[in-house]
């Protein structure tokens, strides 16, 4: 049990204590006034004003589906297991096409979604795929009006679109 | 010695004559989980008698996310994302404990510039960390100010690791073999230039808020564990040398690289109130971010450049055994108990030894008889995370 440590106090003391009061809270109180003209302001109003994010920032993901080989790779890495691919067997006299580093794409992607609202940015997929297309974009405003509405397919039309606008090339 | 632990709860007040006229004024106050001085979903039931507290219970699991059952399920190098969300204003020193008790295991060799790196990056944010305390105990005390002053700071911070590691708080920046990418000469020529800014700055917090005539009342005397509850609960951190014993892992059992290092442990000399009160737990903090810049000062001059990488295999798998591994975290002492079956690309057990638990077990000992006030400020002084504490 705690117990108040009660000091012995005398009239020069109070008044020891009461000037003492006054200066320290002058002393911060001269801190806190030197920022109305000497200090900029280091805030930024968010809507109108941007901060540039710095070229390694982790925010949407983005899959460039022209290159991806249906490795599953980022699949298997992804701890909270929120990207889901499937894949079928080409035909056999498919002709065999080629990512822009040079792998053979001997799968047909069918399917790549991922769900943002599970994604915990952790940057694990990224590091992991072969041919580079799973990237992190410099996307950070895509709030939803519903749960299954942050569940982006990247074989959509639109997603393309959407990459042209935003993705840093 | 004595242990504390066994105080148990008190009798609750049953309703019957003689009792209800002597406890009548006996009100139960629920503070939290959202309350703002509970530094997170921390639910504290307070038995008070008119203003004076007469019993507190932690009512903890408000922040339960079962990682230590995640991590059974999920690769080596999956847990770390799950690690960094313990203690998410020191993620750097989770991940790196972590990281520390595999490596061991596998026997890695981490590059010395990856390991010198490792080094900064945790110092760096222990004073983050401290500065949060900081900003944050002061706005618990009524003092909104130091804790703008004391983000303005914390950003600066911030900011480097976003451009290093790509996220700002829940990082995945220190791996199994080293960190992830390495640091530009520009970079680090800020860290540099932070270290001289934040020197001149903790000084404008002592005079702020440190030697407040307001704050030393509300702080000295306050709270006090002696070294004897330290030592009965298991406490430590800038608790336990607050309370005045000279521990620190980083020179009681050097990990790392640490023994290259000059540097001190700072302990409560109580220049004002008691050893081991609120403002000395307070002040080993803000003594402690000195040391850290003396720290990140060395490693600056050490650097050479080099591969910040080590060789491990693309799947790790660890040999049959165990390993407890311990660092020095900004709260405490953090530890992982790893056990692992062999041949298995999963953990078997990993288990948590927080600091924060033991510390707010610590409240209770410390409520009765304090004032409403008092109690929100030895909340405040110990700080918590409840990340760490539910896990």
């Amino acid at each position: 049990m705690s117990t108040a440590v009660h000091q012995t106090s005398s009239v020069k003391d109070y008044f020891k204590g009461l000037f003492n009061g006054v200066t320290t809270t002058f002393k911060g109180m001269w801190i806190t006034f030197k920022y109305v003209w000497a200090v900029k302001p280091v805030s930024i109003e968010y809507p109108e004003v941007r901060e540039v994010l710095p070229e390694r920032a982790r925010m949407r993901l983005f899959n460039d589906a022209q290159n991806c080989i249906s490795c599953t790779q980022c699949a298997m890495a992804c701890p909270v297991d929120c990207i889901y691919i499937t894949s079928e067997k080409l035909p056999e006299n498919a002709e065999i096409k080629k990512t822009s580093n040079g792998q053979a794409i001997r799968l047909k992607l069918t399917q790549f979604t991922i769900d943002t609202a599970l994604c915990c940015y952790c940057g694990l997929c990224t590091t992991v795929c072969p041919t580079e297309c799973l990237t992190h974009s410099h996307d950070y405003e895509f709030s939803q009006y519903t749960i299954d509405a942050m569940k982006y397919d990247y074989l959509a039309p639109d997603v393309r679109a959407w990459r042209d606008r935003i993705v840093k090339v | 010695m004595q242990t504390r632990w066994d105080v148990g709860e008190p009798e609750r007040p049953t309703i019957n004559e003689e009792t209800e006229q002597l406890k009548s004024d006996l009100l139960t106050l629920n503070m939290g989980p959202q309350h703002p001085a509970t530094h997170g979903v921390l639910r504290i039931e307070i038995w008070t008698d008119s203003e004076i507290v007469a019993h507190a219970i932690p009512h903890l699991g408000y922040l339960h996310r079962c990682m230590e059952k995640h991590a059974e399920n999920l690769d080596f190098r999956g847990v770390i994302p799950f690690v960094d969300r313990l203690d998410y204003l020191a993620s750097m020193n989770m991940e790196w404990t972590y990281v520390a008790a595999i490596e061991k295991m596998l026997g890695t060799e981490v590059p010395r510039r990856g390991e010198l790196l490792r080094i900064m990056t945790a110092e760096l944010q222990r004073i983050a960390s401290h500065l949060m305390a900081f900003g944050t105990y002061a706005l618990d005390l009524g003092a909104f100010t130091p804790f703008l002053y004391a983000f303005e700071e914390r950003e600066k911070i911030l900011r480097l690791f976003e451009e290093v590691s790509g996220a700002r708080l829940l990082y995945n920046y220190i791996w199994i073999g080293g960190v992830w990418n390495d640091w530009t000469d520009e970079q680090l020529e800020r860290v540099s230039q932070f270290c001289d800014t934040m020197e001149i700055e903790a000084k404008k917090y002592h005079e702020l808020v440190s030697m407040n005539k307001i704050f030393v009342q509300r702080t000295a005397n306050v709270g006090v564990f002696t070294l004897d509850d330290c030592f009965s609960y298991g406490a430590s951190g800038p608790v336990l040398r607050g309370s005045g014993l000279k521990w620190d892992l980083r020179k009681v059992a050097p990990y790392s690289l640490y023994p290259e290092f000059d540097f001190d442990i700072p302990v409560g000399e109580g220049e004002v109130g008691v050893v081991g009160d609120c403002w000395n737990r307070y002040y080993v903090r803000m003594k402690e971010v000195v040391e850290s810049i003396k720290i990140i000062r060395q490693v600056l001059n050490k650097l050479e450049a080099g591969p910040v990488m080590g060789k491990v295999p693309k799947v790790i798998k660890l040999p049959k055994g165990e390993v407890y591994m311990r660092h020095e975290c900004p709260r405490g002492e953090l530890a992982f108990h790893l056990v692992s079956e062999g041949d298995s690309k999963k953990p078997y057990r990993l288990k948590v030894k927080s600091p924060c638990f033991t510390h707010v077990s610590m409240l209770p000992h410390v409520a009765p008889g304090q004032m409403i006030a008092d109690f929100v400020a030895t909340v405040g002084s110990i700080d918590i995370v409840l990340g760490e504490v539910d896990r």
